[in-house]
């Protein structure tokens, strides 16, 4: 088996148009995603805790709503620091309970100030939404008075790893490439293996099935994970993107992911007539999932049940594993639904493949 | 000592067609044995249920001994197989595919021997697809002898070459006998099966027709000699009917040819070309030879060699 891995490896590394192309086409994309500048100060959803509910905390929020990059939510939840940790939360403005009383000892020390709560990641917007803030508390107190608007408001920040979008969307990109070559290439592989007969001809030597699978996998698994490292050296060497967790758990989501669209590879080969075939039904595929699973943007936005729907494809969780590994530097174990409903995934897929490969 | 190959009653149907119908025959240890019929008779089927790659409907297939359905395993790593229209590897050269499929068994040869033994060790660098046909067929055959096998089985191996190069495999085929191992193949070559085999089965429609020695097969037919005729208007048969002539028509373009075997040895040939002298039949070519393997043939199965 070892023999037919490195065989195997030997093809791929000398059919270099393919292999190219494979290893070309996502570094492209991390390309365009690197020269595009998506950091613009984007609407941010803000949650408004209101201890006081005095008329004037109705107007501080009525003003607040003007406020054009900030979405006020009506967002309770109890662990608001881990909603602004998880990036589900903008910003938390807190109204203490006196923010009603007179504007005499306004800034006087014992006077709680409104607290806004934000995290590390955003640099830009924060200074913006914190001048923001600052200034409409102070306008809505002063009532023409001057005040010191330095003491009206605290700000406290909550350290998180930096991550902008290129960051979230080179994982998105290390999935697609993932995806794509591992479906594509083995479906076309086998296909063209199989018009040639030249599975046929394997089957009339004593190797067992098994072996088969298992090398092509080994060798495809391999090829992924220099994908991976060429996409994610790209992008974090040349276009500045981070990657904060562990690289080894990021290359173990990979090789997961891998298998699952491999198995799908294996399968769409059994139905495919041909190798263009193959190729055309590998790309049907993939590409729904390109849009659906959160590769360049959130999905919480789509109609209907599609939000509940996409969580069913199998690059969904291999994203959001990626993310919530590479990125919030959770532990791997913090990712087990996703890791779980990965290796369903696998495990049903390699049954079907087993169920519907044919030889000949 | 068993038998190299044991194949009795074997029936394979795909649904309402039955490809292989009843057929029984045995090949002996050392024998270049021959499946001749045309394409569509159940040769290919025969030798893949033979090397384990088809399971058969009904009979049963033993290979040195060994029961194919349930040995297929250890039948596959003593016998080598050539297949019709086998590839092989596009990224991979004749060395690293003959030193790839020896992996597969417990016993292998090294790719310079099986190279040099088909007369392809100086393009033991180069890949599959930059040889010619009769150089793809030779390594076929190559690939075939990895695992130094017992048997070899190969389907329609000078298919598509040139004399040349036909001649050129038959050597090959020949050589390999003569180093032991016994050779099982097919072919709708009449003078390949004449020329190579010791044995041969004759099948048409599913069905064996005939197994023996082309000597015995020959001597079977009651004929002495076969005339062709190509003429360029119809034949009256009956004409040669009445002579005790057996007539067998095959339409080739404008004219069509005709084969009449005499039963009779030199009078009765006499009689045949004093009719042909007499009448008008518009005669372009005319053959006599002595009774042929081809004559067993048409004799059996009342039809040319379709291809």
């Amino acid at each position: 088996m070892l023999a037919l891995t490195r065989s195997n490896l030997m093809m791929m590394a000398r059919n270099r148009q393919g292999l190219f192309w494979a290893l070309f086409f996502p570094v492209l994309l991390v390309v365009v995603f690197g020269l595009i500048d998506f950091n613009g100060v984007v609407p941010a959803p803000v949650a408004v805790v209101d201890l006081s509910d005095g008329p004037r905390a109705q107007v501080f929020r009525e003003r607040l709503a003007d406020v054009e990059f900030l979405e006020v939510e009506d967002f309770v939840r109890t662990d608001m620091d881990e909603a602004l940790r998880d990036g589900d939360l903008g910003y938390l403005i807190v109204i203490p309970p006196g923010f009603d009383e007179t504007a005499a000892g306004v800034g006087e020390p014992g006077h709680d100030p409104v607290g806004l709560v934000y995290t590390s990641r955003n640099p830009d917007r924060n200074q913006l939404v914190e001048a923001a803030v600052r200034g409409l508390v102070a306008e809505v107190w002063s009532e023409g008075q001057p005040v010191q608007a330095s003491r009206l408001t605290t700000a406290n920040v909550i350290e998180v790893p930096e991550v902008d979008y290129f960051d979230t969307v080179l994982l998105g990109l290390l999935g697609l490439g993932i995806m794509t070559n591992s479906i594509i290439s083995i479906a076309v592989r086998i296909s063209t293996y199989r018009n040639q007969a030249i599975l046929k001809r394997l089957l009339a030597t004593p190797l067992p099935i098994w072996k088969f699978f298992a090398s092509e996998i080994a060798a495809h698994l391999l090829l992924a994970l220099v994908q991976a490292g060429i996409i994610l050296a790209v992008g974090v060497f040349v276009f500045g993107g981070r990657l904060h967790g562990n690289l080894g758990w990021v290359l173990l989501i990979t090789a997961l992911g891998s298998i699952v669209f491999l198995n799908i590879g294996f399968i769409l080969s059994a139905w495919a007539r041909s190798p263009a075939a193959a190729s055309g039904m590998g790309n049907a595929v993939a590409l729904p999932m390109v849009f659906f699973s959160g590769t360049f943007f959130s999905t919480t936005s789509l109609p209907w049940v599609l939000p509940y729907a996409v969580e069913v494809l199998p690059l969904t969780p291999m994203l959001s594993a990626l993310r919530e590994v590479g990125l919030d530097q959770a532990p791997i174990t913090e990712a087990w639904p996703q890791l779980a409903a990965l290796a369903g995934w696998a495990a049903a897929t390699a049954v079907a493949a087993t169920r519907v490969f044919k030889f000949s | 000592m068993e038998h190299a190959v044991r194949v009795e009653n074997l029936v394979k149907r795909f649904g309402s067609l039955t490809a292989v119908d009843g057929v029984t025959f045995s090949v002996e240890r050392g024998e270049i044995f021959g499946i001749l019929g045309p394409n569509g008779a159940g040769k290919t089927t025969t030798l893949e249920i033979i090397e384990g790659l088809q399971t058969a409907t009904e009979g049963s297939v033993e290979v040195l001994g060994l029961e194919v359905r349930t040995r297929s395993r250890q039948v596959k790593s003593r016998i080598g197989v050539q297949l019709q229209s086998s590839s092989y590897y596009d990224y991979l050269t004749l060395s690293e595919t003959i030193s790839l499929l020896g992996s597969f068994y417990p016993r292998r040869v090294s790719p310079r021997t099986l190279l040099e033994q088909v007369g392809l060790a100086d393009r033991a660098r180069s890949y599959h697809r930059q040889l010619s046909g009769g150089q793809k067929q030779r390594f076929a055959v190559a690939a075939s002898l990895v695992n130094s096998p017992e048997v070899v089985i190969l389907d329609e191996p000078t298919t598509g070459l040139d004399p040349q190069a036909r001649r050129n495999l038959w050597d090959l085929v020949r050589d390999i006998r003569e180093r032991g191992v016994t050779v099982l193949l097919t072919t709708h070559y009449m003078e390949e099966a004449e020329a190579l085999c010791d044995r041969i089965a004759i099948m048409d429609g599913g069905r064996l027709l005939a197994v023996d020695s082309v000597e015995n097969l020959v001597r079977g037919v009651k004929a002495a000699y076969s005339v062709k005729l190509v003429l360029s208007r119809p034949l009256d048969a009956s004409r040669f009917a009445s002579l005790g002539v057996d007539v067998t028509q095959m339409e080739t373009g404008d004219t069509t040819t005709y084969v009449l075997r005499l039963k009779d040895g030199a009078g009765g040939l006499n009689a045949v070309l004093n009719e042909i002298g007499n009448s008008d039949l518009g005669l372009e070519h005319l053959e006599i030879t002595p009774v042929t393997l081809e004559d067993v043939y048409l004799g059996l199965t009342g039809d040319g060699l379709r291809d």
